[in-house]
């Protein structure tokens, strides 16, 4: 749970963006039966091409299941239907701030609500990956990303594929095709290196992409609702990346810094689908951007200039939870930023491209070639200026149980840190949500020790 | 002929290249290597086909977690350790890093970096389509430049055509071997030394085929026969030893050392000297649907590919095969659909073992209860 939740009730838009990551259930099936609209499958931040088709809806297939929601942001959600979001988080401020005890307690629980919620459906899925079949070898991610197919699969028309240099994430794609009923797949092939016209044929893949979209969806692309989309994915990416390098690297804080890094957390998880819906993404990104920095500028916050910052990742496959906490309470504070580590928050370049897909291509083969990379060596130096750009003064690295691609190079990383950093680091192993926390707080105990 | 005769013959063939001249190219073996390529520019492949123990394996913990595929680990701990009977390795120029999974790509990564070899890069698409043949072709023409640049010189058309017609010979030959009935053991270390050797040891394959020929043909063993799929059994491995030692006996290996190499000929009538060779190449890298790199299909083919094997032999001899599915631990394509693959393989009535080990020796024991469970049930 949150240890300053109530800083975020005057953040309307978090609340706002939690709640739709909660709520995806109902939004998505008020889209598929009254709208009659299909729902496509997406994981990691590939849902962009999805928006190009008004009558598709992508979803990060977690979002499918019921979550049980706090009743207060049911309320909360009900009253913004009527009074609007900012009014409704602006009352219950005021109550709050008249000490009604109750109240107080109940918002303080809501934002941890929403990530111990997200986390224990997360398990749920996981205990339901092995169950379904997929040996204990694999990664969280991937386990529990399967079980989420198990459960919900039969919801979605079709899953959209980015093959991506982890062999294990492709043949997690390919395995979805053992569950009941699959869905249709459409891949996208991602040529591992940016040789010769690389770029052309990852067009053409897209393109190939597109005209299997068009058939699910039963309409015709059209350029412009892509690019017209890519504008507003390019608008989040920016308030996204203020909100790690403009906010997150300076000394006072909006809040407290284990909230913060709670906020991080929920835009990790929403962003792989912008919460089916990306314009009220945008909009809620561009209210958090400057609710943020208007508590900044009224010194409502935290002065956080003595807790050094230390960059915690990769934790996108798999993570414990519970470590920003930790590294608070240790006198630090935690920084999350998987997506711009591997560049999958650069601007998809559509000013420098008449055709969007073009655009798109360039934009993928980017973050593969110098963030994602082939190799570990390029990986590796995506670490180094993720925490170069984000001033980080430790890095905790997440050593995820079976994850051969991305969290599997601590040993380049760490002869990295040390000749091009001289950060302290520390790994620390995963493989399941709450498993291992006693072993996480020691750890992380003994390293926070070196900032003091 | 046990695994040590073959290294140390191994060792002096090496040596004798490495005093011709010969450059040596060292890749964590695998279906989509070029190795005719490598072939025509006259420099030696070698293929990383040696399985792993305790030591091996703990070696290569200072670069990679031990959640990493036991095949990968070893093959770093040889760099590390410097076994005596893989001195050979010293003799590598080159290595290629390529991508048929993510821990080849981080195991040969390592083995460039850290151990001093210079490193050649070679990637494949994970689909099979038109694009994905067209990038096939970008990265042969760039191995192609980078050896070039090694030997001063392009390689000749030509001579890539003769190194794929040796290579086409030099499968064929194995893809009888495979075929013929002999004790698994036996049939192992031959096709495991003649991919250490490559086509040099094509005449000796003549030999043995010629000598198995004339032998009167099955019910010479009396046990219990198996198809091997999944991973390969490596040089060093007491696996199939468990498996004789159980009653069982392989009779095909549908795995890379095996089927999976000894298939991919390309057909005579298509090398045809006004063509592009590397044409000829992407032709096989098409039509190699089995190969456990591609998605999204695979899982399809290998069933309907076992089915096969299965109905063949059994209309051959009247003998119902068992399937050992091998599972090195932490192996990404052959281990997450292996529920699966045996699912699958028992509804059309066929036995499946799912054997998941590393090289641990503690796991023999356990290996052993397993495999003679199995044998019980066939």
């Amino acid at each position: 749970m949150s240890l300053m939740a109530d800083d975020i009730i005057q953040f309307s838009s978090v609340l706002r963006i939690a709640y739709n990551l909660l709520a995806g259930r109902d939004y998505l099936k008020r889209k598929k039966f009254r709208e009659k609209k299909k729902l496509i499958s997406v994981a990691l931040p590939f849902s962009d091409l999805i928006y190009g088709f008004p009558d598709l809806v992508p979803v990060f297939p977690i979002r499918m299941h019921a979550f049980k929601i706090h009743k207060y942001l049911t309320y909360l959600s009900l009253g913004s239907d009527i009074f609007g979001w900012k009014r409704v988080s602006k009352f219950l401020s005021f109550v709050k701030n008249l000490g009604i005890s109750e109240a107080s307690r109940i918002i303080e629980e809501i934002i941890g609500d929403v990530i111990d919620t997200v986390n224990d459906k997360y398990n749920e899925m996981y205990d339901l990956g092995i169950e379904s079949g997929i040996p204990n070898d694999f990664c969280y991610g991937i386990k529990s990303l399967y079980g989420m197919h198990v459960s919900k699969g039969k919801n979605v028309e079709a899953t959209l594929n980015y093959t991506i240099r982890c062999s294990a994430w492709n043949k997690y794609l390919e395995s979805l095709k053992t569950i009941e009923n699959p869905a249709k797949q459409v891949w996208i092939d991602i040529p591992p290196r940016n040789i010769g016209n690389a770029l052309e044929l990852l067009t053409e893949n897209i393109y190939d992409a597109i005209r299997e979209l068009e058939k699910i969806s039963g309409n015709n692309y059209d350029k412009n609702i892509l690019r017209n989309h890519f504008q507003v994915a390019n608008e989040i990416r920016k308030y996204y990346k203020t909100i790690l390098y403009e906010i997150s690297t300076s000394d006072f804080y909006p809040c407290n810094p284990a909230t913060f890094s709670e906020i991080l957390v929920i835009l990790n998880n929403s962003f792989q689908d912008y919460n089916s819906n990306a314009i009220r993404y945008r909009d809620n990104m561009l209210s958090l951007v400057n609710e943020m920095k208007e508590r900044i500028r009224n010194k409502i916050g935290m002065d956080v200039s003595k807790m050094p910052r230390i960059l915690v990742t990769p934790m996108f496959g798999g993570w414990e939870p519970k470590s920003h906490e930790i590294i608070y309470e240790l006198g630090g504070r935690a920084l999350y930023a998987d997506w711009d580590m591997l560049l999958l928050l650069e601007e998809i370049p559509i000013s420098k491209f008449s055709d969007p897909v073009e655009a798109y291509a360039q934009f993928l083969l980017n973050a593969t070639k110098t963030g994602i990379g082939c190799d570990n060596d390029t990986l590796t130096d995506s670490y180094i200026r993720l925490a170069k750009q984000l001033n980080a003064e430790g890095l905790v690295f997440i050593q995820l149980f079976g994850c051969h691609s991305i969290s599997n190079c601590y040993a380049m990383l760490k002869e990295k840190i040390r000749r091009d950093l001289e950060i302290p680091s520390i790994a620390l192993t995963f493989n399941k949500i709450g498993e291992n926390v006693e072993q996480v707080k020691t750890r992380l105990g003994a390293f926070m020790e070196m900032f003091k | 002929m046990d695994d040590l005769e073959i290294l140390s013959e191994y060792s002096l063939y090496l040596k004798e290249k490495k005093e011709e001249g010969k450059k040596v190219i060292g890749f964590i073996a695998h279906d989509n290597i070029p190795e005719e390529l490598i072939d025509a520019a006259g420099f030696i492949p070698l293929r990383m086909i040696f399985a792993g123990n305790d030591d091996l394996m703990n070696a290569s913990h200072d670069y990679l977690p031990p959640s990493t595929c036991a095949f990968a680990q070893s093959s770093i701990g040889l760099f590390s350790l410097k076994p005596s009977q893989f001195n050979f390795l010293d003799l590598l120029d080159y290595f290629i890093v390529s991508n048929h999974c993510v821990s080849d790509i981080c195991a040969s990564e390592i083995i460039s970096k850290y151990f001093n070899i210079p490193r050649l890069n070679f990637y494949i698409s994970y689909t099979k389509n038109d694009n994905s043949l067209k990038y096939f072709k970008l990265e042969l023409i760039d191995l192609k430049q980078q050896l070039e640049k090694i030997r001063g010189s392009e390689i000749p058309s030509k001579d890539l055509r003769e190194s794929i017609l040796k290579y086409n010979k030099f499968k064929k030959r194995l893809l009888e071997i495979n075929n013929l009935y002999m004790k698994g053991s036996k049939k192992l270390k031959i096709i495991q030394k003649a991919l250490l050797f490559g086509p040099d040891f094509i005449q000796d394959l003549e030999q043995i085929i010629q000598e198995y020929k004339e032998k009167s043909p099955i019910n010479q063993i009396n046990s219990k026969d198996l198809v091997l799929t999944g991973c390969s059994i490596f040089i060093n491995d007491y696996l199939i030893d468990l498996i004789e030692e159980a009653g069982g006996n392989v009779v095909f290996l549908d795995t890379w050392i095996g089927n999976h190499y000894s298939s991919q000929i390309i057909d005579d009538k298509l090398i045809d000297a006004k063509k592009d060779p590397l044409n000829l190449i992407i032709k096989r890298f098409h039509d190699n649907i089995y190969g456990d790199h591609s998605v999204p299909n695979y899982l399809e083919f290998k069933i309907s590919q076992i089915e096969k094997i299965y109905h063949d032999y059994k209309l051959k001899t009247g003998k119902k095969l068992g399937v050992i599915n091998h599972i090195i631990k932490f192996c990404d394509h052959i281990s997450i659909m292996s529920a699966h693959l045996k699912n699958q393989l028992q509804e059309k009535g066929i036995r499946v073992l799912n054997l998941e080990r590393d090289y641990s020796r503690a796991n023999r024991g356990q290996l052993s209860t397993r495999i003679e469970a199995f044998m019980e049930m066939l």
